[in-house]
């Protein structure tokens, strides 16, 4: 059989595995509980074959080259790893909670590589990949990032399970206000032109970056800070995920991935007509409005589950004293890697900076717990930030910023 | 005692401040802020192009900016003062810190077991007592078991009616921080190692030319310091005649061979993808005699006394057509053959077959056109040779017999209507071979930081230090088991088995 033929059947079972653990969450049953997690486990020992049979594939093509190395190869891998990380904790904690968060991105994921048309042609390899680093390194970063991916979905429970009211409504208020003042001001000062585009996003990032430490330092006395911050993550992340998916259905049929990286959400925010860039500002802000207001009745469901905040704090320790040493041998399997190709070690290229500030993030996670006073939410707040940094790592380095990961290999 | 007291207010102002230094740098919060700073800094080099040409930068940014970076150093930001400074601040944290806690930690992992009193195993985090029927000496034997039974070695120990069975597992998961803390240390030695005695260069080697020197991107720092001091000169040559400072290797490297291999297409016909880059290298010491060759590739470098050659890119030399090396043989006896080498334009007389071939024509990349045996020629980015051609007239005295068309990749028969075949050997000389040529006597301690640095956090994150007591009382006959224990990481893991361990006793 196909590879091809095996995704697919894989990625069904994750459609009905997520539709299980979503009714098991609702209804409470245990055979409900039990067929979701089997599901889940034949979709996992289907993609696992189909993984193998994509490798035999690139043999019969003479290619013969481990199937990790291309966008679409890379995403079904994240899915793979995220699966294998979920199933393990299910295992060891003997919770079916989080298969209803868990699976749903894998799922979307997969659908996500489905309609957006992403080649799934195996290409040959240039001579820099050519090395049996390319199968340590991305294998060992890719577990690492599912281990994250698990740490951030039960640590964004986590903070939802911390949080006790979510202040006036004043806070919203001020939070539409500032997204909608920020969106003019960014168009704005975008239409000005580089400089200033620039200004506007480094500005921006300041901003944000200056939340985080503020809330890192104060958050556990500003609970309803934390609320706000809670609901953005979450609508960045669905809001992010929708809006990539309505691009990249629109521009299915034209786009390779260097266009779709020209016209990244030209279907939505950067559209041509102000009409459709106000219809998705609108979107976004009924989103946000939306998790702000009904987060707490989502906290309500999880109490039935007596899930303590230590046992999640637990989980996110547990899945970051996973993934940092992942994350650090996958550092160095690229070190070692590049010293072999090219005679450095580290070259200070955006990906490999940005992964070490990661490392960083995850490190500062790591040692806070044995500073005085910080707490549970700080810890998920850094944990939350660490998450952002790898998808930034995974996606936005390669999207935004250029470098040796561009596959330009050699000058 | 009133003399303590007046040596301790007698402290010198030294003595206060190294301390308050010690503390300083010993502190968790320290190394956290360290990190913190770090990261944020760490996206600047990434959001600003490094290490580019000026005149992108004013491209890119006012006048006033490009100052206002210089000054700052963002266009360098990895190498500047500051960033290094940061780093040497985390080095000495790190440092600080291990020399701070290990010996206290070290008394933990060499502290003798002792029995503990009430008091002792109240303290502790997991207790469980039992009651026993059948005696002291049963209870002990069955704690024994048990204790044996998940794997813990325990030591005994006696007073009075009271006997106490201790024991610990995975003291050795105490070093886990120290390895990984140690490995980072590691890693920045390593690195300086490098920078001070190492270097970085460049050297574009045409087909069968061969330099003694590389061209340097970095100087060693000790040569251009001992230069400096006077103390030693350096051996790196300023006035080279391209200006870039040049460091001689002792040794001569040679280029014996070039090429590129692409990916062939379902015909067998090259695609123009590369998918791979390799030369043949010589290496020949200063009196001309041959130590050895290799054929290096991109991920496969070569190495001669602490130098190392890497494939990195390639390119046309200019102005130079190099030579096409073709080979004959004769169609009845394909084993054997005469190689001739000739540069375009030039004809050679082949005593063989008792013609003279006169290359009329080049292209890196002709196509055959398999039905018509039509031969177009194209041209290449960067000439690339992806599928070398010449064009050949062949000649008897001055007559033109035939003329035709070989090619590295043959598709279709190529035109041979005598008795011969004539065959494409290779184009040779036109192109050189770009290294990239490092000596880094510091990566082994590098690479020494890594391994530990992946081991070191499996031991101190998966590891954990566990020490139970079991406790042996006689109360009327009957025994009172008091089993009590800590752990210092992975605690629900602990209780786990503690609750284990209390089972097999009390069943």
């Amino acid at each position: 059989m196909q590879s091809s033929m095996l995704f697919t059947i894989a990625t069904l079972a994750y459609l009905a595995a997520m539709v299980f653990y979503i009714s098991f969450l609702s209804f409470k049953k245990d055979i409900i509980g039990k067929t979701a997690t089997i599901v889940t486990l034949s979709g996992f020992v289907i993609q696992t074959v189909a993984l193998f049979v994509r490798w035999r594939e690139s043999y019969q093509m003479d290619i013969g080259r481990v199937p990790l190395s291309n966008l679409y190869e890379s995403l079904v891998f994240f899915t793979w790893s995220t699966v294998l990380i979920y199933l393990i904790v299910e295992y060891k904690y003997k919770t079916k909670i989080f298969g209803a968060f868990v699976l749903p991105v894998v799922f979307l994921a997969l659908a996500f590589i489905n309609v957006a048309g992403i080649s799934t042609d195996i290409t040959p390899l240039v001579p820099a990949l050519k090395s049996n680093w390319l199968f340590y390194h991305v294998l060992i970063s890719f577990l690492g990032y599912a281990a994250f991916g698990v740490a951030f979905s039960v640590c964004i429970i986590y903070l939802l399970n911390d949080m006790e009211d979510r202040g006036s409504p004043v806070n919203l208020i001020v939070a539409l206000g500032l997204i909608a003042g920020l969106a003019t001001l960014g168009y704005m000062m975008g239409a000005a032109g580089g400089n200033m585009r620039r200004v506007f996003w480094y500005g921006l990032g300041s901003l944000f970056l200056a939340w985080v430490v503020y809330l890192t330092v104060a958050g556990a006395r500003n609970r309803t800070q934390v609320y706000l911050f809670w609901s953005l993550c979450v609508t960045l992340a669905v809001g992010l995920l929708v809006a990539m998916g309505v691009d990249f259905v629109l521009f299915k049929n034209v786009a390779t991935q260097e266009s779709f990286r020209k016209h990244m959400f030209e279907s939505t925010f950067l559209n041509q007509s102000v009409g459709v860039r106000l219809v998705s500002w609108v979107a976004v802000a009924a989103l946000f409005t939306l998790v702000w207001t009904q987060g707490l009745k989502l906290k309500t469901l999880f109490k039935q589950y007596t899930l303590s905040s230590d046992m999640l704090e637990e989980i996110t320790y547990k899945m970051i004293a996973v993934g940092w040493p992942l994350l650090t041998a996958g550092i160095i399997t690229g070190a070692v890697w590049a010293n072999s190709a090219w005679g450095t070690y580290w070259g200070w290229d955006p990906k490999e900076t940005w992964s070490l500030i990661t490392w960083f993030i995850y490190a500062i996670y790591l040692h806070a717990r044995y500073v005085r006073g910080w707490k549970g939410t700080q810890m998920a707040v850094i944990a939350c930030l660490g998450f952002l940094s790898v998808i930034f790592t995974y996606l936005g380095v390669n999207l935004v910023l250029s470098g040796l990961h561009s596959y330009g290999g050699m000058n | 005692m009133p003399g303590g007291q007046v040596l301790e207010n007698q402290k010198g102002l030294v003595e206060i401040i190294s301390e308050k230094i010690w503390k300083f740098l010993s502190s968790v919060k320290l190394a956290v802020v360290l990190l913190i700073i770090l990261a944020i800094v760490s996206v600047i080099g990434t959001l600003i192009a490094q290490n580019e040409a000026p005149e992108q930068y004013l491209r890119e940014y006012s006048q006033a900016t490009v100052n206002l970076f210089e000054t700052l150093g963002f266009f360098d930001m990895y190498h500047t003062w500051w960033f290094v400074f940061l780093l040497f601040l985390l080095t000495a944290n790190l440092t600080v810190c291990t020399l701070d806690r290990f010996p206290h930690t070290w008394k933990i992992i060499t502290a003798p077991l002792k029995p503990l009193g009430d008091e002792g195993l109240k303290a502790l985090p997991f207790k469980k007592e039992i009651t026993f029927k059948g005696g002291t000496d049963k209870a002990e034997e069955r704690a024994a078991k048990a204790l044996a039974a998940h794997g813990y070695r325990f030591i005994e120990s006696r007073e009075g009616g009271t006997a106490q069975l201790i024991t610990q597992k995975g003291v050795y998961s105490r070093f886990g921080v120290y390895i990984t803390h140690i490995s980072i240390l590691l890693v920045f030695t390593g690195a300086l190692i490098g920078a001070f005695f190492g270097f970085k260069a460049f050297l574009n080697l045409p087909e069968g030319e061969a330099s003694k020197f590389v061209y340097l991107r970095n100087e060693p720092m000790w040569d251009r310091i001992m230069a400096t001091l006077g103390i030693a000169a350096s051996p790196v040559i300023q006035n080279t005649q391209g200006g870039v400072p040049a460091m001689p290797l002792g040794y001569y490297v040679r280029c014996d061979n070039f090429d590129v291999d692409y990916y062939l297409d379902a015909m067998g016909m090259p695609t123009g993808m590369p998918s791979e880059y390799h030369s043949t290298l010589s290496i020949f010491d200063l009196e001309g005699q041959k130590i050895f060759d290799k054929r290096i590739r991109v991920n496969d470098p070569l190495t001669h006394h602490g130098v190392t050659f890497y494939q990195s890119s390639y390119g046309a030399v200019p102005d130079r057509a190099g030579k096409v090396i073709l080979k004959i043989v004769l169609k009845n006896n394909p084993s054997e053959g005469e190689t001739i080498t000739l540069d375009p334009g030039q004809a050679q007389y082949v005593r063989s077959i008792d013609r003279t071939i006169r290359v009329l024509n080049f292209a890196p990349y002709g196509v055959r056109d398999p039905a018509t045996r039509q031969v177009a020629f194209y041209h290449t980015d960067n000439n690339e040779f992806i599928n070398p051609t010449v064009e050949l007239g062949v000649y008897q005295g001055q007559k033109q017999v035939f003329s035709t068309f070989v090619m590295k990749h043959e598709a279709g028969e190529p035109v041979m209507p005598e008795n011969y075949i004539i065959r494409f050997v290779g184009v040779w000389g036109a192109r050189y071979t770009g290294l990239q040529v490092t000596k880094d006597p510091g990566v082994w301690v590098v690479y020494t930081g890594f391994i530990l640095l992946c081991i070191g956090p499996l031991i101190a994150f998966f590891g954990s230090h566990k020490k139970l007591w079991v406790r042996i009382q006689d109360h009327k006959g009957q025994a009172m088991i008091t089993v009590a224990g800590s752990a210092n990481r992975n605690r629900i893991g602990f209780e786990r088995e503690f609750n284990a361990v209390v089972d097999d006793i009390s069943k």
